[in-house]
């Protein structure tokens, strides 16, 4: 407690403060505007920190991590294009209420979400960080991969529609994820000697393909009368959310904070496995599971919880282990070396005041994200009152930006256009695209974890079984698999 | 609704109706995506000297694609319940009242494509914007060129040069930047 004391002592002064609030603000701006990504941002701000104190440079860059997240809901809520994978489950939902003139509601629900789950998130860090981190040692390579194989089957259980088309497009997400050159040896895998296939398919041209455009062509087929797409809400009471959807955002915020927030202790992904884990689960403990893609509360306010915590998780590994979770804590990681910390268990002994400050800025960091956020609200939602004739052109143009920008490659956007193409048709037919972009970001992690426990086994599969906690995660994916075939599925139309 | 019952039917004797060849084709195009994965992958390594190869999780990942591709063609079973919201839209009548609209915003998805690898962001935003705004929605000219060089110009000023985004470039994108940097 006294060190955390400590840790405030150094966030409470002028400089410091000013910095959370640029770091916070910039993550913000850079979750919606479009080309600018957390990586991007944090690389270019890198250099500028060098003569900063470590402290104070770290807690600028931490802001951008996290107020990233808090940016990426503005736009997925409101024109469906996830800034980030982990945030492709807010489009499902906070698009749909966003479509039915509860766009101040989703935003605000998502923000106070957010709040919620990220500083209970820093509490856990504050609290529990190195019991948690040898927690997270116990995970070896089959153990990773026995997780990722339940995480799979949890979702494509919770889908919704039958378990083997839910399968299929988790089996499609991991083929996607094996064009490339392969990670371990180089062999170019599925490229067709392709050039541009070298390096894979990237993850935005591909979210913003499956997700942005097809959305445009969803406009382009709605009535012609029904020119505003979405519904501006009336009045400053529409800003904020009902006392029924107040009520119904409680418990799956403070659950999707818990699973968050452990998910995201786990490298590799974890904001993204726990915003799908949460939506699964918050569609299972649902009384209107029928709600579940029409714009259910709880939909929208468990992910983006279990988002911001997973965010907040990652950091566990980062300080206490100095293992990044993703890339941009990997690059947050080069911020601490280049500033000659080196993270790990040996960080709360020898660097108390850079670790201390940094969780206690995330404190202060939160705050001020909800400060920012909610006046914006009503800014944001204004551009629910652009016509269609305006906004489609917008998003696309948007969407050019985005895409382009993350790589400098113009065969990326071919691969965005190709992806609307190919994400229309399936949304048409009832295919759900969440789960391709899940196994998508997965599929590596899961890859390599499976490649690793076979090098170490020398083949023998065995392996995947050999500790208690395979053996619980391999039990739970075959539970899982057999339950989805028995004849329950929510998704049949009744009648 | 038209659509309920159609995705009803689909539901009871998949493939019979319209929703239902359409999910038989997706998946046909699913299964010779995984077949061609399988096709590739198996010309790769599967075990290496020092363990597993290139080519053993691709094979893996396409062979389970291919079998679930072609247990979803026998069975196709329900849609999936997360996306039914955005197919609530789609009826047949209003199909075809917009098909002249939606081929138009296929044809600017294209545009986009092609623009973005040799035209630039000026006259990629310029096209997009008259296709849209004036051909797909029916807008004067000039509200179509309005919004196309609006659109160019924050593109150019506000993310090109002072955000420093990179933009996709032709002589015009050229041209502003040797100016302004």
């Amino acid at each position: 407690m006294d060190a955390l004391l400590n840790g405030f002592s150094i966030v409470l002064t002028g400089e410091n403060l000013m910095y959370c609030f640029i770091g916070a603000f910039l993550g913000t701006v850079v979750g919606i505007l479009p080309g600018l990504g957390p990586l991007t941002t944090i690389a270019i701000l890198l250099p500028i920190t060098f003569k900063m104190d470590v402290t104070s440079a770290i807690i600028m860059l931490s802001g951008i991590y996290y107020g990233v997240a808090y940016g990426g809901t503005v736009t997925s809520v409101l024109m469906r294009i996830p800034g980030e994978a982990s945030s492709v489950v807010t489009c499902l939902d906070g698009y749909e209420m966003a479509r039915k003139g509860r766009a101040g509601s989703a935003l605000f629900i998502a923000a106070v979400g957010s709040f919620v789950a990220g500083t209970l998130g820093v509490i856990a860090i504050s609290f529990l960080s190195p019991p948690l981190a040898k927690m997270v040692l116990a995970f070896g390579p089959s153990e990773y991969a026995m997780m990722m194989l339940a995480g799979l089957s949890m979702v494509t259980y919770m889908s919704g529609g039958s378990l083997p088309r839910a399968l299929l497009m988790a089996a499609f997400g991991l083929l996607l994820g094996t064009i490339g050159l392969d990670p371990m040896n180089m062999t170019p895998r599925l490229t067709f000697d392709i050039l541009t296939l070298a390096d894979g398919v990237n993850l935005v041209p591909l979210a913003i393909g499956l997700f942005g455009l097809s959305e445009v062509l969803f406009m382009a087929r709605r009535e012609e009368s029904e020119m505003k797409i979405l519904i501006p809400p009336k009045g400053m009471a529409a800003f904020l959310p009902t006392a029924e959807e107040a009520r119904r955002s409680v418990a799956p915020v403070a659950r999707g904070t818990v699973l968050g927030f452990l998910v995201g202790l786990l490298p590799g992904g974890g904001a993204v496995i726990a915003s799908f884990l949460s939506y699964a689960v918050e569609r299972k403990l649902s009384r209107h599971p029928e709600e579940f893609g029409k714009g259910a509360v709880e939909g929208l306010a468990g992910p983006e919880a279990a988002n911001n915590a997973g965010t907040t998780g990652a950091f566990v590994p980062l300080l206490c282990m100095g293992i990044p979770a993703n890339a941009i804590t990997a690059l947050l990681l080069g911020a601490f070396m280049i500033h000659g910390v080196a993270p790990g268990p040996q960080i709360l002994e020898r660097s108390p005041e850079v670790f201390w400050g940094v969780v206690a800025s995330m404190y202060i960091g939160n705050i001020m994200l909800l400060v920012l956020n909610l006046p914006l609200i009503g800014l944001f939602v204004k551009i629910l009152d652009i016509p269609r004739v305006y906004l489609t052109p917008m998003i696309l143009l948007v969407c050019l930006i985005g895409v382009f920008s993350n790589s400098g490659n113009p065969a990326d956007v071919v691969v965005a256009v190709i992806f609307g193409f190919v994400g229309y048709y399936l949304r048409r037919h009832g295919f759900d695209l969440g789960i391709v972009i899940l196994a998508y970001v997965l599929g590596p992690i899961f890859e390599r974890s499976v490649r690793q426990a076979l090098s170490i086994s020398d083949g023998d599969p065995m392996i995947f079984l050999h500790s208690k906690l395979s053996i619980g995660f391999a039990l739970a994916a075959a539970v899982i698999l057999i339950a989805g075939l028995w004849p329950k599925r929510a998704g049949v139309p009744k009648g | 609704m038209a659509h309920d019952a159609d995705q009803r039917a689909a539901v009871a004797a998949p493939g019979k109706t319209r929703a239902g060849q359409g999910t038989r084709l997706a998946t046909l195009a699913l299964l010779a995506t995984a077949l061609v994965g399988l096709w590739q992958a198996w010309g790769l390594e599967r075990w290496a000297i020092d363990g597993p190869g290139a080519g053993l999780w691709p094979m893996i990942v396409a062979s389970v694609c291919v079998a679930l591709a072609v247990v979803v063609l026998i069975w196709p079973g329900p849609a999936g319940a997360t996306e039914e919201g955005d197919t609530d839209a789609i009826d047949t009548r209003e199909l075809a009242r917009t098909r002249s609209t939606f081929n138009l915003y296929c044809l600017a998805l294209i545009v986009l494509a092609v623009g973005a690898a040799y035209g630039g962001f000026v006259l990629t935003s310029l096209a997009v914007s008259i296709l849209l705004v004036r051909f797909a929605e029916g807008r004067s000219w000039g509200a179509a060129v309005l919004y196309g060089v609006g659109a160019a110009l924050i593109g150019l000023v506000c993310f090109a040069w002072l955000l420093r985004v990179d933009l996709p470039t032709g002589p015009i994108e050229r041209a502003f930047l040797s100016l302004v940097r």
